[in-house]
């Protein structure tokens, strides 16, 4: 199990879990925009060059994502075979919908 | 009819940012080292001589109080010494009254004085004389007495002893053991003795405690130049600091000298001036130390606070400078001048946000096509900067290009899909393009993921729908649909970009609803419309850039 925590200086705070059967899980946490995804965006690079089957993306402690956040998933969703954004809060589903992205990221619209 | 665009001043008129530049000449010059050492050694030299007046101060003390306690001692062992001479002279003058009163009985006189004599008594010799025959002694117990051998001297010294009713002290008389000789007069004859000093010169009294721990010297006279007669110490006179007291000694006197050899008031008040000296010297040195430190602090923490302000106005004026450069490049992006149509005006405002130190991938567009035909477009690339900038610019472009070809918006935006990829660039961009078409009198909406166009009619406003499709950049080979809508007699259409819309801690929809009540009703021609609208932002600026286009159609 690989365990990574950091927090941005913008206070965004992600936690990277692997599975033995290859899946994956990022839990994101705080208020995401294009100055405070650096460090999830290279730590999640490394997960994602690792080839995981499945990557759950938990960002039920995101309070604001930009369009650069919701890119960056966008980006990941792309790159693994199963791809889940999970407990997404309303206010975030809602510019995922807004963006035609709620299929591509498994939201409910 | 010509609409240009209305864009914000550049940013050389932001108040934000339109502090004066501070040069590095202005800065202030790091002072000379040498001053940090006037405060430390006034310091030093403070402190050393408050430690020199301590010393001085605790060194008198001490010595007026060991003299005090000097001539105390000096006045006790001048009492016990006072306290053996009335001995010495009853002696003496009981021998001579007896002698007076038996006539000059020599036998009387030798049974008398033999007990004072010799081994056991405090005289070498005793002997009585006759006023009258002074010349020699009548009779002498003991040895021969050294007076006898100069008569005149012994006649002289009679004479006055006589003539002074008491003890009289003829002095040290001299040889190879010295002697003192005294006589007392009673009548016709005078009883004279001679004593030996001890052979050592100590006194039978430096036993007492009196004496204890005292240097002491005896002289005969009243002066301590006087003949030494006992001392302890082998090379008097005393050392300094010694005290003198006279004493009544018949006729003569006695001179008691002492000093100490130990401090009478203890060692401490003898260490105090040196250790005031040393704690006082170290203390000094160390407050010195202490005030150069401080200094030193003082002197860099100000040196770093001019350095911060250097480089805090270079930051303003590189942030000033980077901005400017982000909206001249921003402004060379978008277009200068809007096309028209019959009965359409438009208009567009660009708005920097919070961060607008870089470009921004925000853009609007306004194509003329044929026949009373506008292509209104506006569109949002993700992120900031040079990256982001070129991405808007070449979707631009690439749009008019295709329009300028023929193509409709849904043709447009697949075939923009192939142009961006997140998988490869991280870059997603939302586009929504309306055809304003003033002959068909129909607006056809199409949208890859971006906020619908916000049609106001009669004072009410409302959002235009259309089929949403994917970002460009998530899949290459997206479909678009459009969806067309009839258009008002009179209206105005507004798009932009989130930017408008996007407050942190709050739903899109009460963004959206907020700009639909704010644009609803205001008969505001479109440019101060479109201005009102971007300066009314909740909190005054936008973090995100603001792009927002609209037309107005008055047919």
């Amino acid at each position: 199990v690989d365990d990574l925590e950091g927090l941005d200086e913008s206070l965004v705070s992600f936690d990277i879990e692997t599975e033995p059967d290859g899946s994956a899980m990022v839990r994101i946490g705080g208020e995401l925009d294009l100055g405070s995804i650096e460090r999830l965006e290279s730590e999640v690079d490394r997960l994602l060059a690792s080839a995981p089957s499945r990557l759950v993306v938990d960002v039920g402690d995101v309070r604001f994502a930009d369009s650069s956040a919701i890119a960056l998933w966008v980006r990941w969703a792309t790159a693994v075979p199963r791809f889940e954004l999970r407990d997404s809060p309303p206010l975030l589903r809602r510019v995922i919908t807004a963006m035609g992205l709620s299929t591509k990221l498994g939201v409910a619209s | 009819m010509v609409s240009s665009v209305d864009s914000e001043p550049l940013p050389a008129a932001d108040s934000r940012v339109a502090e004066p530049p501070v040069t590095a000449g202005e800065a202030p010059a790091p002072r000379p080292r040498v001053v940090i050492l006037g405060l430390p050694l006034a310091t030093l030299v403070i402190g050393l001589l408050v430690t020199l007046a301590l010393v001085l101060v605790s060194a008198s003390q001490y010595t007026s109080n060991e003299s005090r306690l000097l001539k105390l001692r000096v006045r006790d062992a001048s009492e016990l010494l006072t306290g053996t001479l009335p001995t010495l002279q009853a002696t003496l003058a009981s021998t001579a009254e007896l002698a007076d009163a038996t006539n000059g009985s020599v036998s009387r006189f030798m049974g008398f004085a033999g007990r004072d004599v010799g081994s056991k008594g405090e005289f070498a010799s005793l002997s009585l004389w006759r006023l009258d025959t002074p010349g020699a002694p009548v009779a002498v117990v003991g040895i021969a007495p050294k007076l006898a051998a100069s008569p005149g001297q012994a006649t002289a010294f009679l004479a006055k002893t006589a003539r002074d009713h008491t003890l009289g002290v003829i002095g040290l008389l001299s040889g190879p053991s010295p002697r003192l000789g005294y006589a007392v007069v009673a009548g016709r004859y005078a009883a004279y003795a001679e004593a030996p000093l001890p052979a050592n010169r100590h006194s039978k009294l430096q036993g007492n405690n009196a004496f204890t721990g005292m240097d002491y010297a005896v002289y005969l006279g009243s002066k301590r130049s006087g003949q030494l007669l006992v001392s302890n110490v082998a090379h008097p006179p005393l050392p300094s600091p010694s005290a003198s007291q006279a004493i009544s000694f018949g006729d003569n006197k006695l001179t008691l000298v002492m000093s100490s050899r130990i401090p009478l008031a203890g060692t401490l008040p003898r260490d105090l001036p040196w250790i005031i000296a040393i704690l006082g010297t170290l203390l000094s040195v160390a407050a010195a130390l202490m005030t150069m430190r401080l200094t030193q602090r003082r002197q860099s923490a100000e040196e770093l606070a001019a350095r911060l302000e250097i480089s805090a106005s270079e930051n303003r004026r590189l942030y000033a400078e980077q901005r400017t450069i982000a909206q001249t490049l921003q402004h060379a992006l978008l277009p200068d001048v809007l096309p028209q149509a019959p009965g359409i005006q438009a208009s567009a405002r660009y708005e920097a946000g919070e961060r607008g130190v870089e470009v921004g991938g925000d853009w609007y567009d306004v194509v003329d096509l044929e026949g009373r035909r506008l292509l209104l477009v506006v569109g949002d690339v993700s992120g900031r900067g040079l990256r982001a900038a070129t991405t808007m610019a070449s979707l631009r472009y690439a749009i008019r290009a295709y329009a300028a070809q023929g193509d409709l918006p849904p043709e447009i935006l697949t075939k923009l899909s192939h142009l961006v990829s997140v998988a490869e660039t991280g870059q997603l961009a939302t586009i929504l393009c309306v055809i304003v078409d003033a002959g068909e009198r129909t607006l056809d909406v199409t949208s890859a993921g971006h906020l619908p166009p916000l049609l106001l009619e009669n004072g009410d406003g409302s959002y235009v729908y259309g089929e949403l499709g994917l970002p460009i950049g998530v899949e290459a080979g997206s479909q678009y649909a459009s969806r067309k809508v009839a258009m008002p007699a009179t209206g105005t259409l507004v798009a932009f970009t989130d930017g408008l819309v996007e407050l942190r801690g709050e739903s899109i929809d009460d963004g959206l609803e907020r700009l639909r009540k704010a644009a609803a009703g205001d008969p505001a021609a479109l440019p101060d419309l479109l201005g009102r609208l971007v300066s009314e932002f909740p909190g005054g600026r936008s973090e995100d850039d603001i792009a927002i286009v609209g037309v107005r159609w008055t047919t």
